[in-house]
């Protein structure tokens, strides 16, 4: 499957968390050409705002390893392995949490210049960081690949829908939400 | 030696003094401008935009002398004698004398900090009030933070710990220690975890740490010890085999967990306190407001409406006062950690909006409040808290291990 593929599965998910009144952002991860997991925001229902789609689609697969005995150097074996489609550009958060698990590649549809980790406030997927100007020897791993603006329109299109409803679940003085208005 | 509490901001431990090298030349005042401009142009002073471009000092007779910044210290390739071709240019024409000067690596964080800065060479300062959310602390709230921090230290024998406090209550919402190599949530929740108690003390008097610009003593000082904590040695979890590999996970549990950082688990909790206190989810009541809308600007009309009955139940708690009441997220919240967060962790902190982080001991591998990076100052970020350091005395920590075995563990003291 190419990625757009992949990317119209991870923006089924994303429209499943705007159906739930969630920030629309879902993502798939692919194993060997095949989808082993998916995820979908759930920063409102958990009011965990780390509950973000790559969240949840790790912690399905962390489960299923767990399930059938892997350990972590299995498991560590398998994210090298696995590649992440994603609505959008992942958060400072996300990219370090997929560092960390050592995935390895990423594809993303839209950036996210607020908080992205992808490159667009920071850079957490290269593994040579530019942390030299303090002479601090980089000893992570390879970093991942990313690949940005897959089907970006069809997901900011998700965002402008969310956004015009208005985050029921945002602080009250922020930002009017439309039933306020009725 | 006193428990001491330092803003982050204005005072980071080893980034802050850190110089680097740059080439300078001492010029005459009338040709500056046309240096600045020329300079600018062929070789901008891309990771220094702190740094002023030249430098002036009065000598001893009283006469103004300028120095210009010609490159950084590592060209573009095609550099010669260590600097580049315009530049190389810039120096014949002007016949000017190259000399190494150092200037500061990082912007100044405070007043205290520039003022140290501009001796070497001048930079710019934008105080950190620009950043709207910052906030400090008052003398009076201290010895509470020092006891929130000491609950913290001792929940933390191997491994982070976080403990999230309500300061206008003093009330703790939520503690964790790290689960991320064995993780059982009906044993560890909320509690300790053990260590043998043979081994802290003894091993503390040897431990040899080089690296003594971090405050550090007691079994937190033994790299062994540190290399357990989540935030440090952030893929420390692939070597490692759990020695309980073969049971398998409790339904939707986990038996480790390479992401479930101190503080992941902390806001993982909070939202589980909070879900059950303020129940009565207006989310719901919101949804059904919303529902015309929804269908309106959606192909896929919402399957999981609430049924009729619980419709008016839930318009019925509906007010103004209970959606101000329930706490959105960790707003005005404050999250204490043994460790200075990762960059992942320093995140989660930004997305579940608390409002100051205290920790105790720098992250030189992966601290992304003040170590390696500075999160907190980042201005495209849609929240930004402050973040304090807190020294703790050695004695305490000397005398540490022994007390929390006695509070954390079965096992009688050595």
């Amino acid at each position: 499957m190419a990625a757009t593929g992949f990317m119209e599965l991870a923006l089924d998910q994303a429209k499943l968390a705007l159906d739930n009144l969630e920030v629309p952002v879902g993502c798939v991860i692919v194993e060997n050409g095949k989808v082993i997991s998916s995820g979908s925001n759930k920063t409102n229902a958990t009011r965990n705002a780390t509950r973000h789609a790559e969240m949840e689609a790790i912690d399905v697969l962390l489960r299923e390893w767990q399930s059938i005995g892997l350990d972590q150097p299995l498991v560590a074996e398998k994210f090298a392995g696995c590649d992440l489609y994603v609505t959008c550009e992942p958060c400072i958060m996300c990219a370090s949490a997929l560092a960390i698990l050592g995935i390895r590649e990423v594809y993303f549809g839209c950036a996210n210049d607020k908080f992205g980790g992808c490159g667009s406030v920071m850079s957490l997927h290269e593994s040579s960081s530019s942390d030299d100007l303090t002479g601090r020897q980089d000893t992570r791993p390879r970093g991942f690949k990313c690949t940005g603006g897959i089907m970006a329109e069809e997901a900011v299109a998700l965002f402008r829908n969310f956004y015009e409803q208005g985050n029921p679940n945002a602080p009250k003085p922020h930002r009017p939400v439309r039933v306020d208005q009725q | 030696m006193a428990w001491e509490l330092i803003e982050v901001a204005g005072n980071l431990t080893s980034l802050q003094h850190s110089t680097v090298d740059v080439l300078a030349a001492k010029i005459e005042p009338h040709v500056a401008n046309a240096l600045i401009r020329q300079l600018n142009q062929v070789c901008p002073l891309e990771n220094l935009r702190h740094v002023k471009r030249v430098r002036r000092r009065i000598e001893c007779g009283g006469k103004p002398e300028l120095s210009i910044i010609l490159c950084l210290p590592f060209g573009p390739e095609n550099c010669k004698n260590g600097f580049s071709e315009h530049v190389q240019k810039v120096v014949e024409t002007y016949q000017l004398i190259p000399f190494i000067a150092k200037v500061a690596s990082c912007p100044a964080m405070s007043k205290e900090d520039w003022e140290e800065q501009c001796k070497l060479w001048p930079t710019s300062y934008h105080p950190p009030h620009d950043i709207d959310g910052a906030s400090g602390f008052k003398d009076e709230e201290l010895p509470s933070i020092f006891d929130c921090m000491r609950t913290a230290i001792q929940l933390s024998e191997v491994g982070n710990a976080a403990i999230i406090v309500d300061p206008s209550s003093m009330q703790i919402i939520s503690k964790a220690a790290d689960q991320i190599h064995q993780h059982d949530a009906s044993l560890k929740k909320n509690t300790c975890v053990r260590v043998e108690s043979d081994g802290v003390s003894s091993l503390a008097e040897t431990a040899e740490d080089n690296d003594r610009k971090f405050l550090l003593s007691s079994s937190h000082v033994r790299n062994d010890l540190k290399m357990e904590v989540s935030c440090i040695n952030l893929w420390g979890w692939k070597k490692h085999r759990s020695s309980e590999q073969k049971r398998l996970p409790s339904e939707g549990g986990f038996l480790w967990h390479p992401l479930r950082h101190a503080a992941i688990v902390a806001i993982e909790n909070a939202a589980e306190r909070d879900k059950m206190l303020f129940h009565t989810s207006t989310l719901s009541t919101t949804k059904l407001k919303l529902k015309g809308d929804m269908q309106a600007c959606s192909d896929n009309p919402p399957v999981n409406w609430p049924k009729d009955k619980e419709q008016s139940a839930h318009q019925e708690c509906w007010s103004d006062l209970s959606r101000r009441n329930m706490p959105y997220l960790c707003t005005g919240f404050d999250i204490y950690l043994v460790w200075e967060p990762c960059t992942m962790c320093a995140m989660s902190l930004v997305h579940q909006r608390f409002k100051r982080i205290f920790y105790a001991f720098p992250n030189p591998n992966a601290g992304a409040l003040g170590s390696v990076y500075r999160l907190h100052r980042e201005k495209s970020l849609n929240h930004h808290y402050s973040v304090f350091r807190i020294k703790v005395p050695e004695p305490y920590l000397n005398g540490r291990s022994d007390f929390s075995n006695k509070c954390c563990s079965d096992s009688a003291p050595p």
